[in-house]
């Protein structure tokens, strides 16, 4: 899967996406729940996904909660599924897709090179994000200021969200500037990677769609 | 001999700012390798950006004078086109290399060259196999070590054959090891024919390998001549710290032990980062704890105020141990200063900045916050927004901020890095009168000179452990642990003072 063609991996990422969003009967959003599951760790990423399971953990926490509150066990369950799921499925075709790849496909679907380097450039900060959160929490932290996910620390946390936003502009300033002395703005730019779209991934995307539409059909149905 | 970059007459300011630039004249002829030396705020950077016409294209501002680059005026000519004449290598690494992997990385200022993807692909193949750094051609520049991001921004930006590559502070934030593998790459691009233009605060062995140093002040060229007679200024003129011999004291062996840890080992993701590190201060020691980048330096002391829980092992404060303490409990007892001060900024004056301390202590007294203004000099500073301090500024308010708490304990994490010789010489002082009152104080850091001033004892840290404990001048001098690449070696800036002098 790694060498198919980004525009590919893209296509059968959404569609992916939307199978789970489309699933109203229990048990397709189980076998698909199966399905996922099974998948991690054919593709050697169970130990990673267990990390992001952790990050994520307290939302579907969270969500199994109110839930369970408003409605029954059932949908509750459901829900928090639904929600996995969803999540998995986006891990595995981040994963997959370097946010290069998908700015090169982007820019093959027609859209303006500034735009599809912004999106990518702004997906491969997001991490680099994550890490100065915890530095700036750490730092606060460190002078007495508490920040645990408390009701009575919410004021508290503008000593984050101040730093943070003040950092982010200096980093996007610094980038500007690193960026246009690479020569972003060239007229001559071309990039190097040249892709296509084989049969095999043209016959494979017909097989998904096809079969996306056919699940969306009898669930309706 | 062709010159590469000529100033005539140069005048500058940013936009909404006062003049940066005073009038500066500077040719650079071709082959020479040029260091621009500056205190902070002194113009160096802004001089920097005119070369490859970021000033005036990209900053605005008002500029005076002419600049040429290979005969090109750069007022008329767009920074798409002078990159490929004026390669320029920011300070901040994280900007620098915004692809996912280095091999785009290298690749994308080919690309704005208009190059074929087989030139390209030739390209990276034959600069990386000179460089020997084809194994981290898939690597994403987040887990690139300091001294490899500086040395892969150097890559992608020499790969496209500038006349000139120009460097802005590229030896800030690294340790010895980091230095001596940007210094090597730079000679190596300088004996290819290339100009190297190194825009420093710090002095450092690498003047050696310059052909003419310049020292911008106030924005003007105050000085223009060889690394020798400009080592002698900088020393003179305190842009490089001149420290003052630390006297020992030695009368605190019988002080009770403030903080111990035992068997401290941490672990992330099934990665050692620290091993079974057993240690013990005494109240009011200066203890440094030194080690190159990722010897778990950071990692330790975010120990000490329960930043991170130890996976085995414990740390004891005041006789307590701190397991189930948070870090804001602990921050009275405990205060860590981390490197970065605008990690910490979110008010809008210097003064609330300082209050937000005495505020959680709920105290009314004002005598302490008076004190710590006098101790680091702050009285003209507490109207102004933390944000428009000088680097040396913000550090101390930073600094401050912390001893706001009235912790025992003062830890400082490499409080040195990118500030220049005034302010560490101020910070030396700083030190001295903080430790008449009786505070223990831990600074980790890899500026050695600047530990040999400020503390009587040392801990060295190696890969995750402690290998060395004891006075600075012995370890200092340790030959096992300079021959094992542990330690540079010894008092390089005691040997450039001898030379200046």
């Amino acid at each position: 899967m790694k060498r198919f063609d980004p525009r590919t991996k893209l296509a059968l990422g959404m569609m992916a996406i939307a199978s789970v969003l489309f699933a109203r009967e229990p048990v397709s959003l189980l076998v698909e729940f199966a399905i996922v599951l099974s998948a991690v760790p054919l593709m050697g990423l169970g130990r990673k996904l267990l990390h992001s399971v952790r990050l994520i953990g307290s939302m579907i926490v969270f969500v199994f909660i109110i839930g369970f509150f408003f409605f029954d066990l059932q949908v509750a369950g459901l829900l928090s599924i639904r929600l996995f799921t969803l999540l998995t499925v986006s891990f595995i075709f981040f994963y997959s897709l370097d946010p290069q790849e998908m700015g090169d496909a982007l820019r093959k679907m027609g859209i303006s090179f500034e735009f599809s380097f912004i999106l990518t450039t702004a997906m491969r900060y997001v991490p680099m994000i994550g890490k100065k959160v915890r530095q700036i929490s750490d730092a606060q932290q460190a002078r007495g200021i508490d920040l645990r996910p408390r009701i009575k620390n919410i004021s508290n946390f503008i000593a984050l969200l101040m730093p943070l936003l003040v950092q982010s502009f200096i980093l996007a300033d610094d980038l500007a500037l690193a960026m246009e002395a690479r020569g972003f703005g060239s007229k001559l730019r071309k990039s190097r990677k040249t892709y296509h779209i084989t049969i095999i991934e043209y016959a494979l995307m017909a097989l998904s769609c096809g079969s996306l539409v056919a699940f969306i059909w009898w669930e309706r149905g | 001999m062709a010159t590469r970059v000529r100033l005539k007459r140069v005048h500058y300011h940013y936009p909404d700012t006062k003049w940066i630039l005073n009038g500066v004249d500077l040719a650079i002829d071709s082959g020479e390798y040029t260091v621009i030396f500056g205190a902070s705020g002194s113009g160096k950077s802004t001089l920097g950006y005119l070369f490859n016409g970021l000033i005036p294209h990209f900053f605005g501002g008002t500029l005076k004078g002419s600049v040429t680059v290979n005969g090109i005026d750069t007022k008329h000519t767009a920074v798409s086109e002078l990159f490929s004449h004026v390669g320029l290598v920011i300070q901040n690494s994280d900007a620098q290399l915004f692809n996912s992997t280095v091999e785009n990385e290298i690749a994308f200022g080919l690309e704005s060259l208009g190059l074929s993807a087989g030139e390209i692909n030739k390209r990276i193949e034959d600069i990386t196999s000179a460089l020997d750094i084809a194994d981290l051609l898939e690597r994403s520049p987040e887990t690139l070590s300091g001294g490899e991001k500086r040395l892969v921004s150097i890559v992608a930006v020499f790969c496209l054959n500038p006349s000139v590559l120009l460097l802005d502070e590229p030896y800030s934030n690294l340790d010895w090891k980091g230095i001596q593998l940007v210094r090597n790459l730079l000679l190596q691009i300088h004996q290819s024919g290339k100009n190297v233009v190194v825009i420093e605060q710090r002095m450092g062995r690498f003047m050696q390998d310059s052909t003419r140093c310049l020292i911008v002040d106030q924005g003007k060229i105050r000085f223009e001549g060889d690394s020798s007679d400009a080592q002698r200024i900088l020393v003179k003129e305190h842009l490089v710290p001149d420290y003052p011999k630390r006297l020992r004291q030695n009368k605190l062996a019988d002080n009770d032990t403030i903080l111990a840890t035992e068997n401290l080992s941490f672990f992330i993701d099934g990665n050692r980062i620290l091993k079974k590190v057993s240690l013990e201060f005494r109240r009011g020691e200066a203890v440094a704890i030194v080690g190159q980048n990722g010897a778990g330096k950071t990692t330790l002391i975010k120990h000490f105020n329960g930043l991170l829980k130890p996976t085995d092992g414990k740390v004891i404060l005041q006789g307590e141990d701190v397991r189930g303490k948070s870090p804001a409990e602990l921050a009275r007892r405990v205060g860590v200063c981390f490197q970065n001060p605008n990690d910490q900024f979110f008010k809008a004056q210097v003064k609330d900045e300082l209050l937000v301390g005495q505020r959680i202590l709920g105290e009314k007294d004002a005598s302490g916050f008076a004190e710590i203004c006098h101790v680091l000099d702050l009285h003209e500073l507490l109207d102004r927004s933390p944000y428009r301090l000088s680097e040396g500024q913000k550090k101390r308010v930073a600094v401050a901020s912390i001893l706001a708490m009235k912790p025992d304990i003062l830890v400082l994490d490499e409080p040195t890095v990118g500030q220049d010789g005034r302010f560490k010489e101020a910070i030396v002082k700083i030190l001295g009168a903080l430790e008449n009152t009786g505070i223990t104080t831990i600074i980790v850091t890899h500026d050695l000179d600047f530990a040999q001033a400020t503390t009587d004892r040392w801990i060295v840290l190696h890969d995750g452990q402690v290998v060395a404990d004891g006075d600075p001048s012995d370890i200092r001098c340790d030959r096992q642990l300079i021959f094992k690449g542990i330690l540079d070696t010894p008092a390089e800036k005691m040997e450039l003072h001898a030379e200046a002098q």
